[in-house]
């Protein structure tokens, strides 16, 4: 038990958000605390797959963000002690059909205008890129820059290397209340703990903190499923996604069978440094229920070899579920609040949390030590979904 | 237990007693972070020959600390399955 530790900030939430922000503020020389229920990267950040990507990002504001974001990771393989399996290899997209085609070729039009590396993919570029592909996709595109890595590795990496900065870790520690005098009373199962100001980076469990404050957050829980295939001959060393994944993400409509519509189900095929392979995805709105859903697995596995039939006989050895933290309009919110001087929230990024995790973590510690930020943060403010309805998200 | 530090636990991903030892020495790390971190247990059995090992070992490093998740979860599908099974229900060669 501890007994009344003060710091200047207190971060709430020990994933891949949390430790990045806890990274960059005690690199900073802010006195920090980090305070996480469970385990560090032991909710959504160890429940997911490995992608720093723009290839699924919208043209503009949110593949601005991102490669804000790979920047940052470029520089972090560097200043980090320990490796976590970072891969600059690029990614690419396939589509299903002839009306995908279509999309995917504006798709490139728009990202290569806005200046970013994006290139289309033919019938036969596809095939080269891995024998395994089915004959009949008709082709694709890939983005030169997007990358690969192990997270709860890099959260590892983010701590390790914070601690020598002066981070002080608590794990175990649930938060059971937070309330504010002039410094936030932060109450955890493991002690209380006083900060001058407080990170809401509880990702999915970050409205559960706001309530504490009486801020109403606005993210809700978007379960996906990931398998993992077994080693067995080298597939591809690229990330693959369906361009359908886009349609899903952004929930736009999209042709594809009505289980795959159901269940939010879009191919992600993503190799792991180990030589095992990931495969993806689904997104459903379930609330917190974790359970592995076989009939969504099962249109996963259908999905996977619609764009890859040769991987028939490849094994399966353990599925997943993680829960995403959904905001309507696919931006996380990376703010101060006004209504709560030195409370900001850092949390709804979706399935972007990896891609965005060092992007954000950079933003908060610019905004507490009012530094111009990298970006423009206008589009990620807390009180965007309070101007939107004019009331508080009813 | 001294000889004893070379011996596999976990044959798929080819860790040693040593490597686990080191892993909780170095990192405090909870039964799940060094199961992550060594990959022990994360093999192609799904960990159905060493997780009793594991847990097992785990346990007496560990003591009681209270967030540790002793034993470890276990996943479906339990055994390896082919795509094609999870796909359509049939073997691939049915």
């Amino acid at each position: 038990m501890v007994k009344e530790i003060h710091a200047e900030v207190a971060i709430i939430g020990g994933g891949i958000v949390g430790c990045a922000i806890a990274y960059y503020l005690s690199k900073a020389g802010l006195d920090c605390v980090l305070i996480e229920k469970g385990d560090i990267a032991g909710g959504t950040s160890s429940r997911c797959d490995g992608n720093i990507t723009i290839v699924d990002k919208d043209p503009g504001f949110d593949s601005m963000m991102s490669m804000a974001s790979q920047k940052l990771m470029a520089e972090l393989v560097q200043e980090l002690d320990r490796p976590f399996e970072y891969r600059a290899l690029g990614s690419i997209l396939v589509c299903d059909n002839e009306v995908e085609m279509e999309a995917a070729k504006k798709w490139v039009e728009i990202q290569n205008n806005a200046g970013l590396k994006f290139k289309l993919l033919d019938r036969s570029d596809i095939r080269q890129e891995s024998p395994y592909f089915a004959d009949d996709i008709p082709g694709g595109l890939e983005c030169e820059t997007d990358s690969l890595i192990n997270p709860y590795l890099f959260c590892y990496a983010l701590i390790e290397k914070a601690e020598q900065y002066g981070l002080k870790v608590y794990t175990g520690a649930e938060v059971t209340f937070v309330s504010q005098n002039t410094d936030f009373i932060i109450e955890t199962t493991e002690g209380t703990f006083t900060a001058e100001k407080v990170v809401n980076a509880a990702g999915v469990w970050a409205p559960f903190i706001g309530q504490m404050l009486n801020i109403e957050i606005p993210i809700k829980p978007r379960k996906g499923h990931i398998m993992v295939g077994a080693r067995q001959k080298p597939v591809m060393m690229r990330n693959v996604m369906e361009f359908g994944y886009l349609m899903n993400k952004f929930q736009r409509e999209r042709i594809a069978d009505p289980e795959t519509l159901k269940h939010g189900v879009a191919l992600v095929f993503e190799p792991t440094e180990n030589q095992n392979f990931l495969l993806g995805s689904s997104r459903q709105f379930v609330g917190f229920d974790a359970q592995v859903d076989i009939n969504v697995i099962k249109t996963m596995a259908r999905r996977a070899l619609r764009f890859f039939p040769q991987l028939h006989d490849f094994t399966i050895i353990r599925t997943y579920t993680g829960f995403r933290p959904w905001t309507e309009d696919h931006l996380p919110i990376v703010s101060a609040v006004e209504e709560v001087p030195g409370f900001y929230i850092a949390a709804g990024h979706e399935g972007d949390g990896i891609s965005l995790a060092a992007i954000t973590g950079k933003l908060i510690e610019e905004l507490i030590t009012e530094k111009e930020p990298t970006i423009p943060i206008e589009p990620l403010r807390y009180d965007r979904f309070k101007k939107k309805t004019g009331t508080c998200f009813n | 237990m001294k000889g004893l530090e070379k011996i596999i636990i976990c044959r798929c991903e080819e860790v040693d007693l040593e490597e686990i030892r080191q892993t909780v020495s170095q990192y405090g790390s909870s039964a799940r972070e060094t199961k992550l971190r060594t990959r022990a247990g994360m093999g192609y059995c799904g960990g159905r020959i060493c997780r009793p090992m594991l847990d097992a070992i785990l346990k007496k490093i560990m003591g009681d600390k209270p967030q540790d998740q002793i034993p470890l979860k276990i996943q479906p599908p339990v055994r390896p399955v082919t795509l094609a099974r999870l796909g359509d229900g049939l073997h691939h060669d049915d």
